[in-house]
């Protein structure tokens, strides 16, 4: 301390951005991934991978209009997509939990006025943000720019086609964000968070080829191949006669309420300490 | 109850002698009993929160902050019950808590601002306020660098600007000094008794008693989760009533005829010598000490000291856990 050592003052001013909290902890999350070189890696892999040809094929290739077939094709089938979503969900969400686990901050944050659902939305929604950069805005600009160069006149069919596209991107965007999120609260190591994700993915997918070899219907249990199946039905496709719609619905949900209640019990308890 | 508030922020009234008052308080975790029918007025100032590791002091700070539910009994801060107001008192309340918390890979001025913001300040006001309080703590241009990079005593005092960034009223430190050097310890007692000089309330949670003995006006000293003794520094470490510390100086022989003398006049319960030519005297049974100084005179001795008996807190302390009980000795 100094001869003269500054003195303690009050702050004057009002506070005025209460209701931004969520903002403040996903604009800081966003700001911090999107500086990722594991994150810029994939995305742009990803979009080349995975759209930009799609993107080009959409442009060059004559079509009559936006077709539900075209596009699950590139969403929903051969599974580059999913296994993209998958990557980049394991990737994005390792951290967001496991850093304040092993960091101790969450008593940071509770110690001021932000409730244990204010503070995952907040991370989850700067999660979900990265996601739809690949997941959701890239899909839905293949259809924009599919629509646009279309020969025939019915837009509104299209427009339909453009909905379904919007609404299947929004899927693939959420649905990896919950899990990823359950394993980083497991753990304080960011990397065990990633692995176990992405393996705990891919063993789902095993498990769901070998047990198909007795009842192809055990194929929702393969993340992959139920996003698949939900896109069919997104775009107004006919389902394989194997894939009950309920289980499929009970799976998805179960998938993203499960780990979600999972962290929330988590991050609580971490909070009492 | 609740006084006028002057500032639209601020939630904890002002103007109420008692701060925070707990009644029978008791939190369980599993088979654990943390606090066990805690009961306590806190009254505004810098408050010392006692008590050997492990005797509920942070159990106690987070069932304040609403943080953990309570199994029984009620708390209230400023008026407001934790349980279901958290988050208005959580508003003005700042907490440094005990263990390493800091997020590593940011900037001291970032990561005030940040928390900052998160207390509803908007970004500008985050960023200028983060500065102010880093200042305050003593840190300089270090701000900019990591937080990993950082000494414990420099990340203890990032803690607590992070904990005044928005203002709060009421301050709550676990264990402030804990890992400190002493001219650390030194530094950041003096941030609280500034803190604390400027009307805020500071509990200060702390095992080492003379920190507080230092800094704090009164003390709640607390053991297995239940309340040991509590009451302002000055009634706790006064020792019995009646009872003087007396030193006397003088040659040999006339030493002896005073300390002879005095014993027909007071009830001397101690006597040390201190070298030839001085004495220490416990004694009760003087008054005001008229007769000391009249008897001094007529023995041609010094009265170097004639002080009411005073204890230390570590004496207070020990006490307190010997003779157990509220308030008892």
């Amino acid at each position: 301390m100094g001869i003269n050592p500054i003195e303690y003052r009050a702050w004057k001013g009002v506070r005025s951005a209460q209701k931004s909290r969520l903002y403040v902890i996903a604009k800081s999350v966003f700001r911090h991934k999107i500086r990722s070189f594991g994150v810029i890696a994939l995305l742009a892999l990803g979009f080349l991978l995975v759209h930009a040809f799609q993107i080009i094929f959409s442009v060059i290739a004559p079509h009559e209009s936006l077709d539900a077939q075209t596009m699950y094709d590139y969403m929903g089938s051969g599974g580059t997509f999913a296994i993209f979503a998958i990557l980049l969900g394991a990737v994005v969400t390792s951290d967001l939990i496991s850093d304040d686990v092993a960091n101790r901050s969450f008593v940071l944050y509770f110690s001021r006025a932000i409730k244990v659902r204010d503070y995952l939305a907040g991370k989850s929604s700067a999660a979900l943000l990265i996601m739809s950069l690949l997941c959701a805005i890239p899909p839905v600009m293949v259809a924009i720019a599919s629509m646009a160069t279309q020969t025939g006149d019915d837009y509104s069919g299209s427009a339909g086609v453009l909905g379904r596209t919007a609404v299947a991107g929004a899927i693939a965007t959420i649905f990896f964000v919950p899990y990823g999120l359950m394993m980083s609260s497991l753990t304080k190591r960011k990397s065990y968070a990633a692995v176990g994700t992405f393996m705990s993915f891919f063993v789902m997918i095993i498990v769901a080829e070998l047990f198909a070899e007795f009842d192809p219907a055990w194929r929702i249990i393969s993340p992959a191949d139920s996003l698949a199946y939900s896109f069919s039905w997104i775009f107004g496709l006919e389902m394989p006669s194997y894939v009950d719609g309920w289980a499929l619905a009970g799976f998805m949900t179960a998938f993203i309420a499960i780990p979600a209640a999972v962290v929330y019990l988590r991050v609580k308890r971490q909070v009492v300490g | 109850m609740q006084g006028a508030v002057e500032n639209p922020d601020q939630v904890i009234p002002k103007d109420d002698h008692i701060l925070l008052t707990a009644r029978d308080v008791t939190v369980r975790f599993g088979s654990v009993i943390a606090l066990n029918g805690f009961t306590v007025d806190i009254p505004r100032g810098v408050i010392g929160l006692l008590g050997p590791n492990g005797a509920g002091k942070s159990t106690f700070i987070k069932a304040s902050l609403g943080l953990i539910p309570r199994n029984g009994g009620t708390i209230s801060v400023g008026g407001l019950d934790p349980q279901t107001q958290s988050l208005r008192i959580r508003d003005d309340i700042g907490y440094m808590p005990e263990h390493d918390c800091l997020i590593p890979n940011v900037s001291a001025v970032e990561l005030v601002s940040y928390l900052g913001q998160i207390s509803g300040m908007g970004p500008r006001d985050a960023m200028q306020r983060s500065h102010e309080v880093l200042d305050f703590v003593g840190i300089g241009e270090e701000r900019y660098r990591l937080v990993k990079s950082y000494s414990t005593g420099m990340k203890q005092k990032v803690k607590i600007a992070q904990a005044i960034v928005h203002d709060p009223s009421l301050l709550f430190l676990d264990e402030p000094t804990s890992g400190m050097d002493p001219n650390g310890r030194e530094e950041m007692l003096d941030l609280v008794r500034r803190i604390g000089a400027t009307g805020k309330t500071v509990i200060v949670s702390s095992h080492i008693l003379q920190e507080v003995e230092r800094v704090c006006e009164h003390a709640i000293i607390i053991s297995d989760g239940r309340l040991v003794r509590d009451g302002k520094m000055g009634v706790l470490m006064a020792g019995e009533e009646g009872l003087f510390n007396i030193t006397i100086r003088g040659v040999p022989k006339a030493l002896e005829g005073f300390v002879r003398a005095l014993g027909g006049v007071c009830d001397i319960v101690e006597k040390t010598d201190e070298g030839t030519n001085q004495v220490a005297l416990s004694a009760r049974g003087c008054g005001d000490g008229r007769r000391v100084f009249a008897l001094s005179k007529e023995h041609g001795v010094q009265v170097r000291g004639y002080v009411p008996d005073k204890m230390s807190l570590e004496d207070v302390f020990l006490q307190a856990f010997q003779g157990g009980g509220s308030r008892g000795y």
